[in-house]
């Protein structure tokens, strides 16, 4: 039992992925999020210059933000409640 | 809420700063509670609640902070704590009804392409706004408040951390989840336009 369990353990997941690529795409989010270091930047660009795959996966990435922040359509705030909002808060003290 | 600032505002100092510094922040605050509970009379009630409690609680914000992020901090947390035991609907669509709607648009074979190429531009943005959004709105609404808070109103994952009183660690993970839900929800969408992913 013992030695099933630790080889089912220790197997690779399924799209293997060597090293680089991996912590590559580890940094997708922080890359189109603005959020990655100087040298996450340096080692993210260098990288997808060379990797086909990669380079795509960040396309798709930053297409998955545009697509938020560009195509989804922002809610009319009606017209009434700021008063609503001014009127509670007075007569609540 | 940190600290209390000390000096005590008259009311009309007071009156003036809320509506100097929170007020401005109703457009996106609203926006979110929309996001959050898919219904215009919730989104309503939560902004009313939150800018009570902001009133209320006036005293501890810090001039010149971050106010929207304070606000969005309430609102999420009278979303969970009181808002979402009230309501009755639950805050999610049902899954199911979605899901339907993809398999019966089904398009014949590889035609389906010519079908939106003679679409205004305007439409076709219509329609990809109308599909983002109700992908988003299928997702759990832990996975659609990152992805809002991120992608439509800019926080850092500093100010979400906090807005969502979680470690950075978890605003990555869960954003990262997120994204790879909603991507395949909206890979699908592709397909059946007639693209390839």
């Amino acid at each position: 039992m013992e030695p099933k369990f630790t080889e089912m353990y220790q197997k690779e997941p399924a799209g293997e992925m060597d090293g680089a690529c991996g912590q590559v795409a580890d940094l997708l989010d922080s890359m189109v999020d603005g959020e990655a270091t100087a040298e996450e930047q340096r080692f993210f660009n260098s990288h997808i210059e060379e990797c086909v795959n990669c380079f795509e996966n960040h396309q798709k990435q930053k297409l998955l933000k545009g697509l938020i922040s560009g195509h989804l359509k922002r809610v009319i705030v009606p017209e009434s409640l700021a008063q609503t909002i001014k009127a509670k808060i007075q007569e609540t003290i | 809420m940190s600290e209390q600032t000390g000096k005590q505002l008259s009311k009309e100092e007071k009156d003036a700063r809320f509506e100097a510094e929170l007020l401005p922040v109703l457009d996106p605050l609203y926006n979110f509670a929309y996001r959050l509970t898919l219904d215009e009379d919730d989104a309503n009630d939560l902004v009313q609640e939150t800018y009570l409690k902001a009133y209320r609680f006036f005293d501890y914000f810090e001039q010149g902070t971050n106010a929207k992020a304070w606000l969005f901090r309430i609102l999420k947390n009278s979303f969970i704590n009181e808002f979402r035991k009230k309501s009755k609907q639950p805050a999610k669509v049902d899954y199911s009804e979605v899901e339907g709607y993809y398999n019966t648009e089904d398009v014949e074979g590889d035609n389906g392409v010519a079908t939106t190429t003679d679409m205004r531009t305007e439409s076709v943005q219509d329609l990809i706004g109308d599909e983002v959004a109700s992908a988003l709105n299928t997702l759990p609404v832990d996975f659609r408040t990152v992805i809002i808070l991120c992608d439509l109103e800019g926080f850092t994952y500093e100010e979400m951390a906090k807005i969502l009183d979680i470690p950075i660690g978890t605003v990555r993970s869960r954003l990262h989840r997120a994204r790879n839900s909603l991507k395949e929800k909206l890979e699908k969408y592709a397909r059946t336009m007639g693209y390839n992913s």
